[in-house]
């Protein structure tokens, strides 16, 4: 995709993303994340969560991954900027949406609002600027 | 009611730099990206990234973070810093706003890192509101501005933490 290709208001497919306990482990180790409520139940639960959650990092992670799959190998990540809502936990989905809030022409620079959502609500809202090619 | 606490002696400091266990390296980046679903082919296929324009295989800019977190031991590596930009949580804490959550991160960046480069970064406590009450309590945000550098000195990215220290509502 090139930049000439994208319009401000332009939707992104959603993309969804099931929530396991393999995804909330996988990303923390991944992310070298070892605090013990991403992956250790008991421990989340003496903190008064219902189960393990997923770790900002992973968030981050699926956030740029969401944006770049749909922009294409020439799209380069300038920013993630996220707030943090609703934990993400086992047996949950996240449904990514997302939409172009900005296209500058002449710098490639695009800007796309996200928000990915469960069953408890916003997860993630944010932003995510990529470079496109000409 | 008595006044708000005054923490603004925590803001500022230079923090670091704080090392990486290890250079940005291939298996690492594979295994965020299995896990991630992230397919992008410049991440695992040397090829494919000499293609986009790099010289080797570079790692996704998300994964900034990552390469400098302490890991299974606990530990940073050696030749680290010593301190802590976010020392003023623990003050609030005693304070009597004993609860932190994570509201915001904020990643920029600035290059792409590739197959060998050594990150390290630097931190300081960039904000500090003044005391609000939301709906999860009264409490301070608090802004850790850590800015990464690679082997030569160049500003890789930067990451803006935010987190609110509270005292939980009806306490």
């Amino acid at each position: 995709m090139k930049v000439a290709d994208i319009q401000t208001g332009a939707k992104l497919p959603d993309l969804r993303i099931d929530i396991t306990a393999k995804l909330i482990v996988g990303g923390a180790i991944a992310s070298r994340d070892y605090q013990d409520v991403h992956h250790d139940k008991a421990a989340a639960q003496a903190l008064g969560s219902p189960d393990i959650f997923m770790n900002i990092l992973t968030t981050n992670g699926l956030v740029g991954r969401y944006v770049t799959d749909w922009a294409g190998a020439g799209a380069r990540l300038g920013a993630v900027n996220i707030r943090l809502g609703a934990p993400n936990f086992p047996g949950d989905c996240m449904t990514f949406s997302g939409e172009v809030s900005s296209v500058d022409a002449e710098s490639g620079e695009v800007v796309v609002a996200v928000a990915g959502r469960n069953r408890l609500g916003d997860h993630v809202t944010g932003t995510v600027t990529v470079g496109m090619p000409a | 009611m008595s006044a708000a606490p005054d923490f603004s002696d925590y803001l500022g400091g230079d923090f670091g730099p704080f090392l990486a266990w290890d250079e940005v390296n291939a298996p690492m980046i594979r295994h965020w990206c299995e896990a991630m679903g992230d397919s992008n082919p410049m991440y695992t296929d040397a090829e494919a990234a000499r293609a986009a324009g790099f010289d080797d295989i570079v790692a996704p800019p998300t994964m900034l973070m990552a390469w400098t977190m302490n890991g299974y031991g606990g530990k940073k590596p050696p030749g680290s810093g010593e301190g802590n930009a976010l020392a003023v949580l623990a003050a609030m804490q005693a304070a009597g706003y004993p609860a932190v959550v994570a509201v915001n991160c904020e990643q920029e960046y600035e290059r792409y890192l590739q197959v060998g480069d050594r990150v390290h970064y630097r931190a300081t406590c960039e904000a500090i509101s003044e005391e609000k009450t939301t709906a999860l309590g009264t409490g301070f945000f608090v802004t850790e501005l850590s800015t990464f550098y690679n082997q030569r000195d160049e500003i890789v990215g930067r990451q803006r933490f935010r987190v609110l220290q509270y005292r939980p509502a009806g306490q």
